[in-house]
């Protein structure tokens, strides 16, 4: 079939490009003489095979190569997360780049005394796709050892022994660009030795965790053609099909050594969360009041950052894996699979189990945890401390809370309920929230990023929107009938206190209350509440639904006021 | 003799009748499928003015060459630097058989024209087009076994048995056949393989004797299934 095709040739030039091309180099564009179909060739060199290969008097190199060594001048892939470490190149990669480097031109052989003519006045590679240059950061690597030890080291890579016959690594078993491209079969596009779509090429070798189960390996959506183009380098028109390329470029990649399509950490996940492509625009949510800043930084988040936080900044990587993250219900959200985590106890967690071990992340034992909205009798800035199961109270997130008698809590919520921080922190326009838009603690109208209003000034007047939050879970009702505190209306609705001035939503560190002050989540904000006349500022808690204050508050001394 | 007659008066520069075909041998494409007045007509490099001697004698000739007929030349001694090539399915050895032959002249160890008991003094020298040398690393290899049995394990090899070769395309001679038969002596790829030392089998104004043009690359891709 091979032979007919070229008798074809011989007798018509074939003008076939783009993928599908033949497979045979005549008929691909690597066919640089005036026969080829290509955007590069030669007017007046009727040879295909003299563009790389001499049979007498080539270079050192085989297979019979006639172009002179680019040298070794480039400026080598290197990651944080790679653990081979490539040099310079080697073997048959030198020989790719000594055209696709654009330093040398593409019609000097040695074969000839001067360089091949080519046609449009074309010297060198020209500017395009195929140009991959001397920077290799921002290309696959190439040129190391891909070896059982380095995928069992990896944890994430096939065992190169396992790899189809028409992957191969070279006779010193390096990875090379031949390990992808045959540059003489043209039959798949971009001479790739097995079909990409869906990137069946890329996880051929790579096997990202939850991968076969994610939507951006599954998901049949398409681009709803508002501009700016998701996929631009791409045809394919779905999610499903691009498949590793919905993010990643394998060359040319201006995302660095990440290869990803933008150097923006957060605009390559904006490409599709837009509400171009996924159904919920997630980034519209970051341009609210109070947000999880993701654009705040670049360049700071690295995947081997330590499982708490140092270099205050926040990715969207640093609560999803684009590979993982699915559909999915507790006991960890989908969307929050195979991300790192801080436990209870302060150890790292990988994958993490719980949602509120992601959050400890950068809300737990941080060196600079950032400042408290509310300052407190006892002030703490250790999230993960604020939740220990041995505290005098606490919201019960990181398991069921202290207080058996809370007469408030709405059906199905009751005392043995564990909540999420997603639960109060989320969107103001999520499904929880009554909205339509993405769940998530991206970003919403209400500080600090909840997911109803939570107002906090003293001498709010009493509503059911101006404590929604609260209300969710603990029925308005109940509290202003007095069920539990026998003057909660008194204190909420005659006296516009806020929720805030009295109670710690997130709870009260054993380090510093106790079980006689702290309970109920009683840590009093200090702007509203202050110390009697006696100098004392406490709660004391005496049994079910009775307990008594020293303090001062709206201008009038609680000296052992008990109910 | 008419070509050789011709060279002489034309070395003189004095028969501009003779010029056309003088024009014509130092552009290398002598008359098709004649060794007269191809690269490889000594006869302006002999005193005498013979064509073959070089090569060939009728008598007293050099028996233990078995692969030429009437063989003349001093062989080469030479331990060749050999080609090799991580993608190759075969290693070649050192050369053999008609290559040997070949590699007397072209490796520069021998002179052209040391032949019936002369050491001679025209030695293809480095820089020459022509010169090969001893070191074939840099040469598509030769004398090694191509038969299907490589072209099954090698897929950028067609089959030499299955596939079908028009040497000296419109040529003084063509001839149509296998690779295997008319390519391969003894299934070996040899220098015989591309080049025709005689000028026979050579396609019309096809440079370095070769068997098959170069346009396109055919002389390549008759073996090479890229």
């Amino acid at each position: 079939m091979k032979l007919l095709f070229r008798t074809c040739l011989a007798l018509l030039i074939c003008t076939v490009a783009g993928p599908g091309e033949a497979d045979t180099i005549v008929g691909s564009r690597h066919n640089l003489s005036a026969s080829g179909p290509g955007p590069v060739t030669s007017g007046s060199e009727t040879q295909i095979c003299i563009f790389c290969h001499t049979p007498h008097q080539s270079s050192p190199v085989a297979p019979l190569w006639n172009r002179r060594s680019p040298g070794l001048n480039y400026v080598p892939y290197s990651s944080s997360t790679a653990i081979a470490t490539p040099g310079q190149p080697t073997g048959d990669s030198l020989l790719c780049l000594s055209c696709h480097d654009g330093t040398i031109a593409l019609g000097e052989v040695l074969s000839r005394g001067s360089d091949i003519v080519m046609n449009g006045g074309t010297i060198t590679m020209p500017v395009g796709s195929s140009l991959i240059g001397t920077n290799l950061m921002q290309d696959h690597p190439i040129s190391f050892a891909y070896s059982g030890t380095l995928a069992s080291q990896n944890g994430e890579l096939r065992d190169p022994g396992t790899l189809r016959p028409e992957f191969r690594l070279d006779a010193s078993g390096q990875l090379q660009c031949t390990t992808c491209h045959d540059a003489h079969d043209n039959q798949f596009g971009n001479f790739l030795v097995w079909p990409n779509s869906r990137s069946q090429l890329c996880v051929e070798c790579h096997q990202k965790t939850g991968w076969s189960l994610s939507p951006h390996n599954l998901s049949a959506s398409a681009w709803n053609g508002v501009f700016p183009d998701p996929w631009p380098a791409s045809d394919a028109a779905t999610v499903i099909d691009n498949a590793c390329g919905n993010c990643h470029l394998p060359h040319n990649a201006i995302g660095g050594p990440r290869l990803l399509q933008y150097s923006l950490e957060e605009d390559n996940c904006n490409a599709c969360h837009n509400g171009n492509v996924a159904a919920e625009n997630v980034m519209a949510d970051f341009n609210k009041l109070s947000v999880h800043p993701v654009a705040d930084t670049s360049l700071v988040h690295d995947p081997t950052e330590p499982g708490t936080v140092v270099n205050r900044h926040v990715e969207c990587a640093d609560c999803h894996d684009p590979h993982a993250a699915r559909a999915g219900t507790p006991p960890i959200n989908g969307v929050l699979t195979n991300v790192r985590g801080i436990d209870l106890s302060g150890g790292e967690v990988d994958p993490a189990g719980s949602s509120y071990e992601i959050c400890f992340r950068c809300h737990a034992d941080n060196l600079n945890p950032g400042q408290n909205l509310t300052p407190r009798q006892h002030d703490q800035q250790n999230t993960r401390l604020e939740f220990q199961l041995t505290n005098p109270s606490f919201h019960p997130v990181a398991g069921v809370g202290r207080n058996a008698d809370v007469p408030s809590l709405i059906d199905p919520m009751s005392v043995t309920s564990i909540i999420e921080c997603t639960d109060c922190h989320d969107s103001d326009s999520s499904e929880s929230a009554g909205g339509a838009g993405p769940s998530g603690p991206h970003g919403s109208i209400f500080a600090p990023l909840l997911v109803r209003r939570y107002d906090t000034l003293d001498n709010t007047p009493e509503s059911s929107s101006a404590y929604a939050l609260c209300y969710t879970c603990h029925s308005r009702n109940s509290l202003l009938n007095d069920a539990s505190f026998a003057e909660h209306d008194r204190h909420i609705r005659r006296e516009n206190a806020p929720c805030n001035a009295c109670h710690d939503p997130h709870g009260i560190s054993s380090t510093q209350g106790n079980s006689v002050n702290n309970t109920h989540l009683i840590n009093f904000d200090t702007t509203i509440v202050s110390p009697n006349g006696n100098g004392q500022l406490r709660f004391v808690d005496e049994g079910r639904f009775s307990g008594s204050c020293d303090l001062l508050c709206h201008g009038e001394d609680h000296v052992n006021e008990n109910y | 003799m008419t070509n050789k007659r011709t060279r002489l008066i034309a070395k003189s520069a004095a028969a501009p009748v003779a010029l056309i075909f003088t024009l014509a041998v130092i552009a290398g494409t002598a008359s098709a499928g004649t060794i007269a007045g191809s690269a490889h007509d000594f006869s302006s490099i002999n005193n005498d003015g013979q064509i073959c001697v070089n090569c060939h004698t009728p008598h007293s000739a050099d028996t233990t060459v078995a692969t030429a007929p009437l063989w003349n030349h001093d062989v080469t001694s030479t331990t060749f630097l050999l080609y090799s090539s991580p993608t190759m399915n075969s290693a070649p050895g050192q050369p053999t058989g008609s290559s040997v032959l070949c590699l007397s002249c072209h490796d520069g160890t021998v002179a052209v024209d040391s032949f019936g008991g002369n050491a001679g003094v025209d030695f293809i020298a480095p820089g020459d087009e022509h010169y090969i040398g001893t070191d074939l690393s840099d040469d598509h290899p030769i004398s090694i076994t191509y038969d299907s049995a490589l072209a099954n394990a090698d897929p950028g090899l067609n089959d030499p048995s299955a596939t079908t070769v028009t040497i000296g395309l419109g040529g003084d001679k063509t001839n149509t056949g296998t690779v295997s038969n008319l390519l391969l002596p003894a299934d070996q790829v040899q220098c015989s393989s591309c080049h025709d030392v005689h000028n026979g089998f050579v396609p019309p104004a096809e440079p370095d004797l070769l068997v098959v043009s170069r346009t396109n690359s055919s002389i390549c891709f008759t073996c090479h299934n890229k």
